[in-house]
């Protein structure tokens, strides 16, 4: 059984890896947590299953497609719920970033909701289980979404350290004032960094539909995930995002085998708790900065 | 003095007989206005439009031959959006603004329950069409009759579905919100009644994305049946992480997974259903040759619509309401409708499981689950009816 749960555990926890990296690069771009991500989720979920499952397009196109998409989509986010508000206080950013969450998922449910309270998406291979090592056995797609969730950490990895564009992300999230004096166009870069995050959540939902099957309120489900992820691994740590996704499915998966299935929701929070009274930074969090 | 007497009585029969008719909302010398709320839009209009389109083509029936007594029945639709909100506004336009003699309706559980309240302070008579939930019908009303199952009961045939299958290792798998809950706890007063002691009781959440710790512990407990108190989206991952495991046991649904045939192709994995048995309202099935006729007329009236269970849901209602209305006779009030209700037995509605009995204490007339199973690239078939006593 420990195999299995494990297994399961840390594919479902790369799926919340996945929504909590979308989560902390918008927070360590502007400081505000994005809480439309999970509709972003949403968004790109549904444009993959309309290409792939409605027009036909093959299951990688459409992931691809998906993803450029929710990357504009994102870039929306940016100029409707942030950009007019850049200079307010947090509470109204958040606020607009809530707003901005429901207008997705209205967005989401009128074209999509129709369709029934849940869409199968076909997996990229076919659902024949596969026989691990120590008799455990899964569906392909699982290997399928561990294998691309590392391919997307890895490309976001390269992104950040080996591109332009991802050290200037770098930088505005390090000291946005210091960015705007050696010439970073941070306003395009907040944009920017709205638009990465969307297309990881796109990335995401893509890989993860086949498992989880898609409906409209899928987003803010996950987004509680996520965000529990980010908090544990530390809100402005990429790879604290990835072993706070990883810990939490673990947590979850552990805790409804071993103890009680009642437990496996809640268990992950607990954990959380846990943690930030040791550690209010999270596990890879640094110590609190103040921007002077 | 005696054609004075006479001419004296007639007078006083009139003035008192008039003020009934008079009173008796929606009711005119042609025409009965009667209520319907349910989803009109949104996923959830299977429960709503879908079931009130079956009551318009017996409506439709009805006026062609006559009316009731001389009277053609008028349906008026109002939308509830499948939340509380949306029911409490559709009764009060239906009651005050309409002014309906009756309201037949409520598709979705929650706008119902929330209907409630003001159906009954209205004294309006409301016979529910499909929504289950055990407290939109107890307490028992004096104005309220329900023709749909009801939660309770599902959990007691959900059990006894199982055994009469031989089932000999019960578990639940259950999500335990307010819906979850209703079902849950008679279902497992329903096991313990029977002196049974459950293997594995395991709990599944409504967004759950993965079921393997329930699959695995269920497995492991070897339960040769499983009595799901699940949606349909956790209940089709649940059935896909048991199906991974290669674990097969008997899968016991309700009617919140009504149509076997959709939910095969949501869980989209072959064999995995092959298992799963489901209630429904009705004994019959939408290809069924005993419907050919409600097929024809829904189809024609309701161009691009296919002949679907919830059409059949209202067909059978729309039936007990029609003979209710008859027996209440011409002088038509919402009090002779109520005991014309009240005194309804073994009426064949020609839909349900059973004739239906709505003299009962508890105002709930159907009492017979049927049961839908389809083989895997098969067509969904009715395996039998369950009589609960309740």
């Amino acid at each position: 059984m420990l195999g299995y749960l494990l297994f399961s555990g840390v594919t479902t926890g790369a799926l919340y890896a996945l929504v909590a990296l979308g989560i902390v690069v918008v927070f360590k771009a502007t400081a505000i947590v994005n809480f439309a991500h999970g509709e972003l989720f949403m968004i790109g979920g549904f444009l993959a299953y309309t290409l792939h499952v409605m027009l036909g397009l093959p299951y990688v196109p459409s992931l691809a497609l998906a993803v450029a998409c929710t990357f504009l989509v994102g870039m929306a986010t940016d100029r409707i719920a942030f950009r007019p508000l850049m200079k307010s206080n947090m509470v109204a950013l958040v606020l607009a970033t809530v707003g901005f969450s429901f207008v997705l998922k209205g967005i989401g449910r009128s074209i999509w909701g129709g369709r029934g309270d849940y869409l199968p998406f076909p997996p990229l291979v076919g659902f024949d289980p596969i026989i691990l090592p120590g008799d455990i056995v899964i569906v392909p797609q699982q290997l399928v979404v561990l294998i691309g969730a590392l391919a997307v950490m890895v490309v976001f990895a390269a992104f950040f350290r080996l591109t332009r564009i991802g050290r200037m992300m770098q930088a505005t999230a390090d000291n946005p004032k210091a960015a705007t004096l050696v010439g970073i166009r941070t306003d395009r870069i907040y944009m920017m960094t709205f638009a990465v995050g969307g297309a990881v959540a796109a990335a995401a939902a893509a890989l993860m539909a086949p498992l989880t099957l898609l409906y409209p309120d899928i987003g803010f489900s996950l987004f509680i995930k996520g965000f529990a992820a980010a908090v544990l691994g530390g809100l402005a740590s990429l790879p604290g995002a990835v072993i706070g996704g990883i810990g939490v499915g673990v947590i979850e998966a552990l805790a409804g085998g071993y103890i009680h299935t009642s437990f496996l929701d809640v268990s992950a929070f607990v954990v959380i708790m846990a943690v930030l009274v040791l550690k209010p930074t999270g596990l890879l969090g640094g110590a609190r900065l103040r921007r002077v | 003095m005696t054609a004075t007497r006479l001419g004296f009585a007639l007078l006083l029969g009139v003035a008192v007989s008039a003020p009934a008719i008079a009173q008796a909302p929606g009711v005119t010398k042609d025409t009965i206005k009667i209520g319907s709320f349910g989803p009109l839009t949104g996923p959830s209009y299977l429960y709503g439009k879908l079931v009130m389109n079956g009551i318009d083509v017996v409506f439709d029936e009805v006026n062609a031959a006559g009316g009731v007594h001389g009277r053609k029945l008028v349906l008026v639709r109002e939308d509830d959006k499948c939340n509380a909100e949306g029911g409490i506004a559709a009764v009060k336009k239906l009651i005050h603004q309409e002014q309906v003699f009756l309201i037949h309706g409520g598709g979705c559980s929650n706008a119902a329950i929330a209907a409630r309240d003001e159906v009954e302070k209205a004294k309006t008579p409301w016979v529910v069409f499909a929504a289950v939930a055990d407290s939109v019908s107890a307490p028992v009303a004096p104005n309220i009759y329900t023709t749909a199952l009801y939660a309770s009961l599902e959990s007691v045939a959900q059990l006894q579905f199982a055994l009469d299958k031989g089932a000999k290792k019960i578990a639940i798998v259950s999500m335990r919100d307010a819906w979850g809950r209703q079902r849950y706890e008679p279902m497992v007063a329903a096991v313990k009644a029977k002196g049974i002691t459950l293997v594995a009781d395991e709990e599944l959440t409504p967004d759950a994305n993965d079921a393997t710790p329930q699959a695995l512990k269920l497995k492991a407990a070897g339960a040769d049946a499983v009595l799901m108190v699940l949606y349909p989206k956790p209940a089709a991952v649940f059935l896909r992480d048991a199906w991974k495991l290669g674990y097969k046991p008997i899968l016991v649904g309700q009617t919140a997974i009504s149509d076997p045939a959709a939910f095969e192709e949501q869980v989209a994995v072959p064999g995995a259903t092959v298992n799963f048995s489901t209630i429904s309202m009705v004994k019959y099935v939408p290809d069924d040759p005993a419907v050919e006729k409600w097929r024809k007329l829904v189809e024609a009236k309701f161009p691009g619509d296919r002949l679907s269970t919830f059409n059949l849901f209202g067909v059978g209602s729309a039936k007990v309401v029609v003979e209710a209305l008859k027996k209440a006779g011409p002088e038509l009030t919402q009090a002779r409708f109520l005991k014309a209700l009240g005194e309804l037995e073994n009426f064949d509605a020609e839909m349900f499981g059973a004739p239906i009995t709505c003299k009962t204490p508890d105002h709930r007339c159907n009492k017979a689950p049927a049961w839908l199973k389809k083989d895997p690239g098969g067509p969904t078939k009715v395996l039998g009816v369950t009589k609960v006593a309740m």
